[in-house]
């Protein structure tokens, strides 16, 4: 149970997927113009790496692993994210209207987010048991989410301010993101004894 | 339906094909790559125990432990360094959980437990602190300590080894890991020193 | 367009990095030290060039609706077959690298070029553009990682080329300080390039 806490915690906060592995730069510069846009996509991602967390830990280790195939593991990996990114969107689209209009333009940008696909490798090289990797990939869903967030309601007030012309744009996102990194830092040795 | 057919067939061929490549290259680079690993090992325990002419790498015992490399493994395995027939020591690597995340250290040890040399294996301590717990001046202050001509402990916890200005953490773990791992050798020293199989 | 052209336009006009600030993630994870930078951008280039040749080869068989998936797995093979030459050839860099190599895959750059490039256009014309866009995408690296080192640790490719009384700003091989090298450099060039045309 601690060990689960540790783990869910440090990828929040110490190894944020977004400010300290930079992981899923993409949809956290491109989609963190406004809070409500941010929340659906970290929702989205949130569900996206758990399922794929867990999908690619029964490939691994019941399908590549028995049949000694796992040179095939970048290949069959990124196969079922794009897989499950189309059946998530199907299923989403009969079932529930309401999520779909929420969810819908964000899913086809998460195939070529590289924090699922970071995540489901991470899952194997730190060699995680299967409950473990439930929580990693949630707690890598939800550390993106925070970051997304903060980045977001930062950008909202920022569009108030005058930033000079040259820095308008990705420039400040960026250095937004800097400090962003920098106070993160202060979690770092959270989980040291 | 004649699409689907097709759409289906022109995938299946092209994932083969891809298999087949890769399978291929795999096999091209299966031996280079368990070479390149074997070279890795050997460097790690020749740069704490040098003093060998066996193959230590195939010369191992393994213990049970509660505390596996990543806490959900329980082995630890010991290499046992030969020249000619006599046993030279032991080389084995603990982990620790340091400020950034885990350190893994190997150790050399000589049949009596006393330390040969210590080298960091991986760590991601912040640059320029707690990273220089893999400097010479930390490295080196372990060789011929042992649990009983030393107190495992930094002089700011009151014992006798030098910690890093700024770092406290980081330098503590390493030392809590490593007696941690004598320990361990001196409670199973009989098992290991007797070697695989007599 | 010739192929010079062709080439030329993706070390520049159409730098992926600093002009349509595409592949960020990888950029930015491995430009602590120049080796690590030039050794992503001739990973990348490779990948490029392989995938958009055989995308080029084969987009007249390629039915549209499989098209993504097809270049996924194109793309992924050539991934692989870095991966395994790299733990073959140069484990250090490999080890270094990470799971960034296995995520070129999701370099947006690489699939990105497949869609708008490889799959409308001749080998030759492929070939010039992915050896543009590979070349633009190192350069960008090597910027990077330069600055990065050089005030970082105050070495480039680990020579040490500042003064020893310099004491490095470690910040900059920190997460947050790639953030700044990044805004700080695609803010330089929006200066740059708007004074240039009024």
């Amino acid at each position: 149970m601690e060990n689960l806490l540790v783990i869910l915690f440090s990828v929040i906060l110490v190894n944020n997927f977004v400010l300290a592995r930079f992981l899923g730069l993409c949809p956290f510069l491109g989609v963190s113009r406004e809070f409500k846009s941010s929340l659906s996509m970290g929702a989205a991602v949130i569900f996206v790496m758990t399922l794929a967390s867990v999908s690619t830990w029964f490939i691994q280790y019941y399908l590549l692993i028995p049949y000694k195939v796992e040179f095939l593991q970048t290949i069959v990996f990124i196969l079922v994210i794009a897989a499950l990114v189309q059946f998530v969107e199907m299923v989403i689209q009969k079932v529930s209207p309401v999520l779909q209009k929420a969810l819908g333009i964000y899913l086809p940008l998460i195939t070529t987010n590289c924090a699922v696909l970071g995540v489901c490798i991470l899952n194997i090289r730190e060699d995680y048991s299967l409950l473990e990797t439930i929580v990693h990939g949630a707690g890598g869903g939800i550390g993106f989410t925070v970051a997304i967030l903060i980045m977001a309601g930062i950008r909202e007030r920022l569009s108030l301010g005058r930033v000079p012309k040259c820095m308008q744009g990705f420039p400040i996102s960026f250095i937004t993101a800097c400090l962003m990194a920098l106070s993160f830092f202060c979690f770092q040795g959270f989980f040291a004894h | 339906m004649r699409e689907i057919f097709k759409l289906t067939v022109v995938l299946t061929i092209i994932c083969s094909a891809a298999a087949t490549a890769l399978a291929l290259v795999y096999n091209l680079t299966k031996e280079p790559i368990a070479y390149q690993q074997r070279l890795k090992r050997l460097a790690a325990i020749r740069a704490v125990q040098p003093d060998y002419d066996n193959e230590p790498d195939k010369d191992f015992v393994d213990i049970k432990t509660n505390h596996g490399a990543k806490g959900n493994e329980g082995l630890t395995r010991f290499y046992i360094t030969k020249k000619g027939s006599a046993n030279t020591g032991v080389v084995f690597s603990v982990s620790a959980v340091g400020y950034g995340g885990p350190i893994g250290l190997m150790v050399g040890i000589n049949p009596e437990g006393t330390i040969s040399g210590i080298q960091i294996l991986n760590h991601t301590e912040t640059p320029g602190l707690g990273a220089k717990i893999t400097e010479e001046k930390f490295v080196h202050q372990f060789n011929s300590k042992n649990l009983s001509n030393t107190n495992w402990a930094l002089k700011k916890d009151g014992g006798e080894l030098d910690q890093i200005t700024g770092a406290t953490i980081s330098p503590r773990a390493v030392v809590n890991a490593l007696h941690r791992g004598l320990v361990l050798f001196r409670n199973n020293r009989e098992e290991i020193l007797k070697g695989k199989r007599g | 367009m010739g192929f010079f052209s062709e080439f030329i336009k993706g070390l520049w006009r159409e730098n992926p990095v600093f002009r349509i600030v595409l592949g960020i993630c990888p950029t930015l994870a491995v430009s602590t030290q120049l080796s690590n930078g030039l050794g992503m951008g001739l990973a990348a280039t490779f990948v490029l060039v392989g995938s958009n040749v055989f995308i080029s080869l084969i987009r007249n068989v390629i039915p549209d609706k499989i098209r993504i998936p097809a270049f996924i797995v194109v793309i992924s093979t050539f991934v692989t077959v870095v991966d395994l030459f790299m733990a073959a050839y140069t484990p250090a860099l490999h080890e270094r690298l990470g799971i960034f190599i296995p995520l070129i895959v999701v370099n947006c750059i690489i699939l990105g070029r497949a869609e708008a490039f490889a799959s409308k256009s001749t080998v030759w014309m492929s070939i010039a553009d992915a050896l543009g866009m590979g070349g633009g995408f190192t350069l960008a690296l090597t910027l990077i990682s330069s600055i990065r080192e050089l005030l970082g640790n105050g070495t480039l490719l680990g020579i040490h080329v500042f003064p020893a009384a310099y004491s490095p700003a470690v910040i900059m091989i920190l997460p947050p300080g790639a953030f700044l090298t990044i805004g700080i450099l695609l803010g330089l060039f929006n200066y740059l390039s708007n004074r240039k045309s009024p």
